[in-house]
């Protein structure tokens, strides 16, 4: 199976040309910076570069990516830069939705195994709480009076069970940052080896 | 580095601290940036507060409060983006998603354990035996003050839990990993072992009958002040303020890579609760982390209180037994 249908989910490619006249030693000398952080190490072969990252900083401007590989060909328009790098960040975000969805299911399936059981108990007899009254204080200042206690409670109406929509939230938001995060971290470290490789 | 003698302690031997008010920068900027970063705090926390007081009870809900907790986050997210306090904390993409994962923990998974297991369980046992004629005093003192009394019971709680775990192993395995974060953004509160965000939420201020809303305005103070424990946007805080309220300056002094300085301002809210115990240091600093600021990942940060509980325990009965065994002369004695 070719592994590309899927590998673009955490897996970043792109090329870069060189300005004209620069040397394969020069660009690799200007990318060189990038290279030197907290938690990163680097091999350099004539073409060829290949780095690793392991709990690189926040500050790291390559932080989302933990490795990936240099190269500089020859093409017909000149000297390219191609890179190849990959994120555990980019595939977490984009497997978050399924764990989210799965919190969801969760809380609507876990209540049913525990009520059951719960039903069987005796039930607690209800403690009379005296009903609450504004302190004059708040009435002169015109804070609302409580509502007075319900009678017609129906079972269950204070119980704080928790509910799927935060799951099914936090679902969608994981989603959305995983589009937001595939189009602009590639399109920041295009643009920090440009930056990089024309910096004077 | 030399540091600075607080009392019996130096601060900033290890890693660079601020120390004393009249030490930290001010806003820079034009008159009208310097009169919204100076009245920006107080007028969100009597804005809050006022509403809180006067919402009719068909909007003082507990509804209301999370999409109002959202919306406030979301601002203090794009005061962060528009005016960065520090450069070097700037809001990344992973930054931002990796804090999220957190928060989502805290809003699914860990509310779900909570609802099983936590002080959801305990309260509703110990609100089932409790007389609650008792209790009639509480609910008839004035809002503000039921409100005040909740946040700082709470916060006092808080507070012995936090110092429990810098000074206790056992604790500080959970805490530790939250303590690897390098800089402060609004949702680096909810970053840690959900072990610990399980033992810090265990409050003692739900044990309590309270006015529904007293409840909402004691969540202000949490909202309009402990939020900004962890943000990374300069304000001119009022004087009452940091001496009253814990604030970004005291807990970059707690985050801060230096060992003395990270003992201190353990309180959420009120750092009164520091000044009153003398673990406050008035103070800020830029540089944060553990370990020369490497950061943990989300996988680490899951297993981390088990792996360095396991290590701890292996070092501790596993030398013995190795001891032991040396003397039986199988095996050679641990190191």
């Amino acid at each position: 199976m070719n592994t590309r249908f899927l590998d673009w989910i955490w897996h970043v490619r792109g090329s870069l040309a060189l300005a004209p006249g620069q040397s394969v030693d020069d660009a690799f000398d200007r990318l060189d910076p990038l290279f030197h952080q907290a938690g990163t190490s680097h091999d350099r072969t004539t073409d060829t570069l290949i780095f690793r990252k392991k709990d690189q900083a926040a500050q790291d401007r390559m932080s989302v990516f933990d490795g990936g590989i240099l190269r500089i060909e020859r093409d017909v328009a000149g000297l390219m830069l191609r890179y190849h790098l990959t994120s555990r960040a980019l595939l977490f975000c984009f497997l978050a939705p399924l764990l989210f969805l799965g919190f969801a299911q969760a809380t609507v399936i876990l209540p049913k195994i525990f009520e059951p059981a719960a039903e069987t108990k005796p039930k607690k007899p209800e403690v009379a709480k005296p009903p609450k009254k504004l302190n004059p204080i708040d009435a002169a200042l015109g804070a609302p009076a409580p509502d007075p206690p319900k009678k017609d409670k129906k079972p269950g109406e204070d119980d704080k069970k928790p509910s799927p929509t935060p799951g099914y939230i936090f679902a969608g938001i994981f989603a959305a940052l995983y589009v937001i995060g595939r189009i602009l971290e590639s399109r920041r470290v295009k643009r920090l080896f440009r930056k990089s490789l024309l910096d004077a | 580095m030399d540091g600075v003698r607080v009392g019996k302690r130096v601060i900033g031997a290890q890693a660079p601290v601020t120390v004393g008010w009249e030490n930290i920068p001010r806003v820079e900027g034009g008159p009208m940036k310097q009169i919204f970063f100076t009245w920006f705090q107080p007028v969100m926390l009597f804005a809050l507060i006022a509403f809180w007081f006067y919402a009719p009870n068909s909007i003082a809900k507990a509804s209301t409060a999370i999409w109002i907790g959202v919306g406030f986050k979301v601002l203090l997210l794009g005061l962060e983006w528009l005016t960065p306090r520090h450069e070097s904390w700037r809001l990344t993409w992973k930054e931002l998603t990796t804090d999220l994962f957190y928060v989502g923990l805290g809003y699914t998974a860990l509310r779900m354990v909570d609802t099983y297991v936590g002080d959801g369980v305990m309260i509703e046992a110990i609100q089932h035996s409790l007389n609650w004629e008792k209790f009639a005093w509480f609910t008839g003192l004035p809002l503000l003050v039921q409100a005040i009394l909740i946040s700082f019971v709470f916060d006092f709680g808080q507070y012995w839990m936090h110092r429990g775990m810098h000074n206790w192993g056992p604790l500080w395995v959970t805490h530790a990993p939250h303590h690897y974060i390098t800089q402060l953004n609004i949702n680096k509160g909810a970053v840690g072992n959900p072990v610990e965000l399980f033992l810090i939420g265990l409050g003692v201020g739900g044990f309590f009958d309270f006015m529904p809303r007293a409840a909402l305005l004691a969540g202000t103070f949490g909202l309009a002040v402990a939020t900004y424990q962890h943000i990374n946007v300069r304000f001119n805080t009022p004087r009452w303020w940091r001496f009253l309220f814990n604030t970004t300056e005291h807990h970059s002094v707690h985050h801060s890579q230096d060992f003395e300085a990270s003992r201190s301002n353990y309180s959420g809210t009120w750092i009164i609760i520091d000044r009153m115990f003398g673990t406050c240091v008035d103070g800020e600093a830029e540089l944060l982390g553990m370990e020369g600021g490497r950061r943990m990942s989300v996988g680490e940060t899951m297993v981390y209180p088990f792996t360095e509980g396991w290590k701890t325990l292996k070092a501790k009965f596993g030398a013995r037994r190795g001891f032991e065994r040396s003397h039986s002369g199988t095996v050679m004695p641990a190191e």
